[in-house]
């Protein structure tokens, strides 16, 4: 009763930009560390594996030593790794060359692909599990049908921005759950491979993320990728407006900036540009380690580029999160909590970094780290300890 | 027994976190943010104390003291831990008063800060079942299940989500306790919180004794509702107070 006259206590808008990003990854990671659990416990299937650029050097087998296992692995990461730079570059060539059509339709035919290929082939492995009775032609419909809705609801941007993000998600989920069919040893070193080459990528003068962000803020145009945004799910007017909106006002503000350097410690990502005056009173995010306030129009970049000045997540870190976890679900659901809660921790040190530093900044390396360091630490101390403890009913 | 099994036994151990967490904490980013830095804080602390005592593990299966000092540490520990997240908080909680000031909104209210203390305490209590109970029940939703000799009648996947609801409960509604206690001053509280702590952590090894299940659990459950009483007794009469002061100057 009193709940309704008082103000809106600072409890409830706090904190709303961390969890529009975290609720997304979680769910990626909830739902392929779902599949992995359904479709691996069956064991006649478990030894699918399939070959891809990413075991393009060698192939895991049991007998091999950990030694030989090690090297085989790094070799494969070395070209996975090679394969996304030269692609990257390719990519960063083209953007440069202004061939912005030709992206946007290669990104769309490979989003297609990804959901109609990877997402038919889970799709008939569910079916099998389940034994669901389905005929071939329904089914091939339903999955084109999904599959250019998808392609549609990712490049067009008229969609509504709910489907468009869960399709960004239901991407993730596909691709991750096959990066968790290589095999162990390989996921491991390539995980950590990746989470150098996004260091690298990012930070390096020439790195090509770099580049392309650069290349992106100077054109004041959007990165042709796939990039998860955690807008606000209900606005009032269409997402190209707004845009165009952010667009004007983002040269004036780039000054306003470079001159508020001083205080450019605090954190405002304002959700809806167009409103800036409007919703100055209720949409101050912040992350409140930090200080001096007042109006300094500076912006949360995101990891990535923020168009509208929502964080924005790449794609690629939402499947090697989620290959993380599915890797850990193979193993043991208590590895599984310790790398969510590390990766959500590194995800939480990024942003932090990213309200000090304010560019776009690697999203892979701090939470691929943490959870690696938490895989291993809970496979080799923490299960011993609990197994101990509460098979003999003993608990604190 | 099969998936409605293993479901069952998960919401047992969670099911009330579950409806706190969807009608508490759900709804405030920021406690979500609490409760999952909380998580994270019980875990390091079993990381770390699993590390310490790694070296002497497995224990022998019938000699109860190792498991005693096993308890005894692994509480101290937390309960220092307790006192750092508190500490922590407390600086927290000027930046938030301060952030509240310069955006000219109102400063935390009383209710405000015993929910980020509640979802501190949830935090903590779902690492607990998560570690102790859920993470051991993935062969609970395959076919059969698992009985151990100590305590026969009833199955082990059970008992043990039994027990966590317990500790669920003493390690979420403890931690409202507890800072209350520091925040006030008042050194009953402050003490009661790792009295209760270390006494359910003893009462869990009346399990070594054949049988012991049937007495230890019950047990168990009366320190949980005193846990729940008392934090229940305390936040009413807090809230009186408050109004009373707050309601002549309005």
């Amino acid at each position: 009763m009193d709940r309704n006259q008082r103000p809106r206590s600072i409890l409830e808008s706090l904190g709303e930009e961390l969890i529009a990003i975290l609720t997304p990854v979680s769910i990626c990671m909830f739902t392929v560390v779902l599949l992995v659990c359904v479709l691996n416990s069956d064991p006649s299937s478990s030894s699918a594996s399939f070959s891809s650029i990413a075991t393009a050097a060698y192939s895991e087998t049991d007998s091999d030593s950990s030694w030989d296992k090690f090297v085989g692995a790094f070799l494969n990461s070395l070209v996975f790794v090679a394969a996304i730079t030269i692609a990257t570059f390719v990519l960063v060539l083209l953007f440069y060359l202004r061939c912005v059509k030709f992206l946007k339709f290669y990104m769309g035919f490979s989003a297609f692909i990804v959901l109609g290929n990877l997402g038919g082939e889970i799709l008939v492995l569910l079916i099998d599990r389940f034994r669901l009775p389905i005929d071939s032609i329904t089914f091939l419909i339903l999955l084109f049908n999904f599959s250019v809705v998808g392609v549609l609801a990712v490049f067009m941007s008229r969609f509504s921005i709910l489907i468009t993000q869960s399709y960004l998600v239901l991407i993730g989920v596909l691709v991750a759950y096959f990066f968790t069919l290589l095999p162990e040893w390989t996921t491991w070193v390539l995980l950590v491979a990746l989470a150098i080459y996004d260091i690298a990528a990012v930070l390096l003068p020439v790195g090509p993320l770099r580049l392309l962000v650069e290349m992106a803020i100077s054109r004041d145009e959007d990165i042709p990728a796939l990039v998860y945004e955690a807008r606000p799910v209900i606005r009032n007017d269409s997402s190209l407006v707004q845009r165009r909106v952010w667009r004007e006002r983002r040269s004036s503000q780039n000054d306003i900036e470079n001159a508020t350097q001083d205080d450019a410690r605090v954190v405002r990502a304002e959700a809806e540009e167009g409103l800036v005056a409007a919703t100055r009173e209720r949409s101050e995010i912040s992350v409140p380690l930090i200080n001096q306030a007042e109006n300094s129009e500076t912006f949360l970049e995101g990891i990535g580029l923020g168009s509208s000045g929502a964080i924005k997540l790449g794609l690629g870190d939402f499947i090697f999160y989620s290959v993380l976890v599915g890797r850990a679900a193979m193993y043991d659901l208590m590895t599984v909590y310790a790398c969510y809660l590390a990766i959500i921790a590194g995800l939480g040190i990024t942003l932090m970094l990213l309200s000090v530093y304010q560019k776009a900044l690697p999203a892979l390396p701090v939470s691929i780290m943490l959870g690696v360091v938490f895989y291993f630490l809970a496979r080799l101390l923490l299960e011993v300890f609990v197994v101990q403890c509460s098979s003999n009913l003993v608990m604190f | 027994m099969t998936i409605a099994a293993g479901i069952g036994y998960a919401l047992v151990a969670l099911g009330p976190s579950l409806s706190l967490f969807v009608s508490v904490v759900s709804k405030k980013p920021f406690l979500i943010l609490t409760l999952l830095s909380s998580t994270l804080v019980w875990l390091v602390s079993l990381i770390v104390l699993s590390g310490l005592w790694r070296p002497f593990l497995p224990l022998k299966a019938n000699v109860r003291w190792p498991y005693a000092l096993l308890v005894i540490s692994s509480v101290c520990f937390q309960e220092a831990l307790r006192f750092l997240f508190w500490k922590v908080y407390k600086r927290l909680e000027d930046v938030l008063d301060s952030f509240a000031d310069r955006i000219s909104r109102p400063r935390l209210f009383l209710t405000d800060k015993l929910q980020i203390a509640l979802a501190g305490g949830l935090g903590h209590g779902v690492a607990h079942a998560v570690f102790f109970c859920l993470s051991l029940l993935t062969p609970a939703f395959g076919p059969a299940t698992f009985y151990v000799d100590r305590c026969s009648k009833v199955p082990f996947f059970l008992i043990s989500a039994i027990i966590a609801l317990a500790f669920v409960t003493i390690h979420t509604f403890s931690m409202v306790i507890a800072f209350e206690g520091y925040a006030k001053g008042n050194k009953v509280d402050q003490v009661i919180v790792p009295v209760i702590h270390l006494a359910a952590g003893m009462l869990t090894l009346v399990n070594f004794a054949s049988e012991g299940c049937v007495i230890g659990v019950p047990l168990l459950y009366v320190l949980a509702s005193l846990t729940l009483v008392h934090c229940g007794k305390m936040v009413w009469q807090r809230l009186i107070e408050s109004r009373n002061q707050s309601s002549p100057s309005r």
